[in-house]
């Protein structure tokens, strides 16, 4: 598509690449201002620096006293086991799987039945996180929805899911609010899949499935492997739902990084600590990234 | 693809089914919110009647509604106009690593707010944005790299040739970008604005630190009042003003809708 | 001081602070409206000058007050938590009160003991909004079907243990002693639970019944009150399975514990005074007449553990407090503000309207306030209470010690949990300020 003896720039823009340059510098300056607090971030997670008291001014280097404390007090770990459990199945299973089922069924409808769909997605995803708690603790409460509807009328004694169940909730929480992006994302994508490929699938005698695998999976390959980068970033960082709900409980069965470096940042007021903690999410998540990019590397 | 068969009605009977779960957990705000002796169970309305609506919209809930709208626009729209001069500098110019750049910039939006919370609220007051314009310019920050990472694939679309046979018949650059590259991948930029905006709308924690005065809460604010001392909620005030709170987001929703349903092709990386 | 923080106290001078010169201010959490609002009316109409003032919903205040103390941001007049006060004061954010207050004729009347809890080193440094006691709650109907005789006088922790299980084992039902525990409740599964507990765990004598020994200086990391206190816990969660722990992390605590109630799902409830009204519905709506109320929950002291001069009824006390900005660009302002707001005229028709617990011995002693059979008892109960250890590094200690229940909920044995909480003290406040007591 583009000139390769052109090192820069296409030959057309080639002479305003100073204009070029000049439209990217506020982003250059925001960028900047965002590489600031993570460096502050990467240096004071090295501080026994405190939110409050005599150590919020008078804060001194400690090494990797921090980083050690990841290890060997109790909260990291665990944390971290129960982060990616919750993003596994909140996001990529949950969200992802149900989101390409809803795009590729959704497809071949037209009008209420649609609409009716995507209005209900969006409800979830626009809703204050604060209020979709309270709707799924009124749910799965022993006198909520599921109780009073479902297992009541069945004849089964009332559950108190968010006790018995605790991450197996908050997980589905998340999936209701979350599908409708990878919703909207898969079902663009597969506007994009052109009709002869897969009639030409068709003719050869692929099933339903074997279309899917073979054909329609790879064309949108590069569409997943974004939006399980982004939705992995999410879903790892996301706080106020979880929070809300069980603030982490019973015990840590639902505490995930998020809530313990809010615990440790802010109901603790240990700075240094929750810098710390950040910066190992970052890593971790860095980590991870680059699985999504192999994936998206790979030819075609 | 627009060649398969029709739905199957098995197929019809299972997505009603799944709007029917998918909307069944709003029972509980709808039943709270038309009952002003709401008391947060799950119940049919002991005094049914609109009187939560009318307490959550009057007294400061039209400001709070009008910061909220600064809040959300201007951060969806700084954060468009910052991101797409430099999305398209990097779609179309050839620096190398630049894929690699953008995403390490998304990885350090992992960095949780919570985490730079205090360094963000001292460098805002230093500079004197301890006020709405804080929070748009401390929003478009944290937005920036996703913006720019979508922005730039959208770009990255927009055929080349298209461009270079505008520039022949002698548009200036402006003129081919306003009637070129905007009208091509205007569908991206409604989806980068629409998911920028509802974060910004929906945020809570850079308004409580950074809105000074009452006068500049945003409705995230307004809707907390409902939480008093000793865990006491006012579920009837909450129900209905998220409800109302909600409302003008979804409402942006449909008015792009249109333009979301085409746009989000753009969203992949070509690798 | 050290840059960043340096460089924005700085920047501060010329842009946060400027207001503050121009006329007070004063930022203040919900709930406590009805006293600030007429006072703010009073104050403009003497002096002629305006009041910025600032409201903020009750969740999230205070974090917010943190903030803008760290970074003098902050109002003239704050309002804050009583268990903050020291920590702040320490930093050097606070102004001290007995300095300010010297010369204010009603600054005597408040009460020595509740003055102590707003204090460090000795000095006051904010003025007592009200406070609170703790005791057990307990459910008549559920007491009635269970067989247990009324009115409830547990004397020893076995007392309460033996009639849970009772309970638990005539009725089934899921909560049979709720003793507040975890972190998601902060503060208040500290002191309505742990501390509560602690109190009156071991003997009197020589405050062995504490988090921190003063004498000493040093956090307590381990002490037969304690492990203990350590050991109800794990009785009440693990070994007799009394309460479902779900109820220490609900969505909305409020309305769990009054759901609980509604159904007759909870038996015995650790927790405070305010409950009195919030176990119907803290903001009285719908909210059945004080009679009907005490035929529907009784409540008792805490007992002691029954350990060999362990004390029967000893109470911890909470409650906010107001406080002026060391940082104040107009400090005779402030003080001016502050006065008004606390005073008798002003102050004593909210105690009374709202049925707080009164912070003023004149208050205490009027007429309509000692009218009301509740406060007048539960005022009683106040008789033999105690602030919290507030010296600064309280805050850690706090959330350690939910951590620690939190632990032994999630089934972690007890010495190890008390290993844990002994390795973070001894982690966070170096070995030298943590000593074992025997």
């Amino acid at each position: 598509m583009r000139d390769p003896r052109s090192s820069w720039a296409s030959p057309w823009l080639s002479g305003s690449i100073p204009v070029l340059v000049l439209a990217a510098l506020p982003a250059l300056l925001f960028v900047g201002v965002l590489l600031y607090f993570t460096l502050w971030a990467v240096v004071f997670s090295f501080t026994d620096l405190e939110l409050f008291g005599r150590k919020a001014t008078d804060w001194s280097f400690v090494g990797i006293e921090n980083y050690e404390r990841l290890f060997t007090r109790r909260g990291f770990l665990e944390s971290l086991w129960t982060t990616l459990t919750f993003t596994f199945f909140s996001a990529i299973v949950g969200q992802s799987v149900l989101g390409f089922l809803l795009a590729s069924t959704l497809r071949r409808y037209r009008g209420s039945m649609r609409g009716t769909i995507e209005v209900c997605l969006m409800l979830g995803w626009l809703l204050p996180d604060i209020v979709a708690a309270f709707l799924w603790s009124a749910t799965t409460s022993k006198t909520g929805l599921v109780n009073q509807v479902i297992l009541g009328p069945l004849g089964v004694e009332p559950v108190n899911f968010l006790n018995d169940y605790a991450l197996q909730v908050v997980i589905l929480a998340n999936i209701w609010k979350g599908t409708a992006w990878s919703y909207l994302l898969y079902s663009a994508a597969l506007d994009n899949v052109p009709g002869e490929v897969v009639e030409a699938a068709k003719v050869d005698g692929a099933n339903g499935w074997q279309r899917t695998r073979r054909v329609i999976l790879p064309i949108i390959k590069p569409h997943i492997g974004t939006n399980m980068l982004f939705i992995t970033i999410w879903t790892f960082t996301y706080f106020p739902l979880i929070y809300a709900m069980t603030g982490g409980g019973p015990g840590s069965q639902t505490e995930t990084l998020p809530i313990f470096l809010y615990q440790q940042s802010f109901s603790v007021g240990k700075l240094g600590y929750g810098s710390a903690i950040s910066v190992a999410m970052l890593a971790i998540v860095g980590v991870m990234s680059i699985f999504y990019l192999r994936l998206l590397k790979e030819p075609k | 693809m627009s060649t398969d068969t029709r739905p199957s009605s098995a197929t019809s009977a299972a997505l009603a089914f799944m709007a029917v779960i998918w909307v069944s957990p709003f029972a509980w705000l709808l039943s709270n919110a038309f009952d002003t002796g709401a008391n947060g169970q799950l119940r049919l309305p002991a005094e049914p009647g609109l009187g939560n609506f009318l307490g959550a919209m009057s007294g400061p809930a039209l400001t709070q509604f009008w910061n909220s709208m600064f809040i959300g626009v201007g951060t969806a729209t700084l954060t468009l106009v910052v991101g797409s001069g430099a999305a398209y500098a990097l779609s179309r110019l050839r620096i190398p690593g630049r894929n690699g750049l953008l995403w390490s910039l998304v990885l350090l939006r992992m960095l949780p707010p919570t985490g730079i919370l205090v360094p963000i609220y001292f460098a805002a007051q230093s500079v004197g944005l301890l006020n709405n314009l804080g929070i748009v310019v401390a929003l478009t920050v944290l937005n920036l790299p996703f913006a720019m990472l979508l922005l730039k694939n959208f770009f990255d679309t927009v055929p080349v040739e298209l461009e270079e046979a505008a520039h022949v018949e002698g548009a200036s650059l402006p003129r081919i970008l306003w009637r070129v590259v905007m009208p091509m991948s205007r569908a991206g930029l409604a989806v980068v604005w629409f998911f920028t905006f509802t974060s910004a709308w929906n945020e809570f924690l850079f308004p409580l630190l950074f809105s000074r005065t009452e006068d500049a809460f945003p409705m995230s604010i307004g809707l907390y009042s409902a939480f008093g001392r000793n865990g006491s909620i006012e579920y009837g005030f909450l129900a209905a003003f998220s409800i109302i709170y909600a409302a003008p987001a979804i409402a942006v929703y449909f008015l792009l809708r249109r333009n979301m349903n085409t746009g989000f092709a753009g969203v992949g990386v070509k690798g | 001081m050290k840059a960043p923080i340096q460089g924005a106290a700085i920047c501060a001078l010329f842009a946060g602070a400027t207001p503050a010169l121009a006329d007070v201010s004063i930022m203040y959490p919900d709930w406590i409206t009805a006293l600030v609002e007429p006072a703010i009316e009073a104050y403009e109409a003497e002096t002629g000058e305006t009041v910025t003032s600032t409201r903020l919903p009750t969740d999230g205040y205070d974090r917010r007050i943190a903030v803008d103390l760290a970074a003098g941001t902050a109002a003239d007049v704050v309002v804050l938590d009583s268990f903050m006060v020291a920590q702040l004061a320490d930093a050097g954010y606070l102004a001290s009160l007995d300095e300010q207050l010297a010369d204010w004729d009603q600054y005597q009347q408040f009460m020595p003991a509740l003055l102590d809890v707003t204090s460090f080193d000795g000095t006051a440094y904010a003025l007592p909004v009200d406070t609170d006691v703790r005791m057990l709650w307990y459910n008549r109907s559920v007491f009635e079907e269970a067989g247990i005789e009324m009115p409830w006088t547990p004397e020893t922790w076995d007392d309460v243990l033996e009639t849970a299980t009772t309970i638990k084992d005539e009725t089934g039902i899921d909560y049979a002693f709720v003793l507040p525990a975890g972190t998601k409740q902060g503060e208040a599964a500290t002191m309505q639970g742990f501390y509560m507990a602690l109190l009156g765990a071991d003997t009197a004598e020589g405050e062995r019944n504490r988090l921190r020994n003063w004498e000493e200086g040093k956090w307590i990391a381990d002490s037969p009150a304690i492990r203990q206190v350590a050991e109800l816990y794990d009785e009440v969660y693990n070994q007799r399975e009394l309460t479902e722990p779900s109820i220490n992390y609900a969505t909305d605590l409020g309305n769990a514990t009054r759901e609980a109630l509604a159904s007759n799902e909870l038996g015995i409830f650790a927790s405070g005074s305010w409950e009195r009204s919030c176990l119907f519905n803290c903001n009285g709506v719908d909210i059945p007449s004080p009679e009907e109320r005490a035929e529907i929950v009784g409540w008792t002291p805490w007992p002691s553990s029954g350990a060999e001069g362990a004390e029967q009824g000893a109470n911890v006390s909470g409650g906010w407090a107001m406080g002026l900005n060391a940082g104040s660009g107009d400090m005779e302002a402030a003080k001016q503000l502050l006065t008004t707001i606390f005073d008798y005229d002003n102050f004593q028709p909210w105690v009374v309207d709202n049925g707080r617990m009164a912070v003023r011995e004149d208050i205490a002693a009027s007429e309509d306030f000692a009218a009301n059979d509740y406060l007048a008892a539960v005022t009683e109960l106040s008789a033999n209470t105690t602030g919290r250890d507030t010296y600064p590094g309280y805050q850690v200690v706090s959330s350690l010690i939910q951590d620690m229940t939190g632990a032994i909920l999630d089934g972690v044995p007890v010495d190890e949990a008390l290993e844990e909480y002994r390795e973070a003290l001894v982690d966070e406040f170096g070995e030298d300020s943590v000593m074992t007591l025997d």
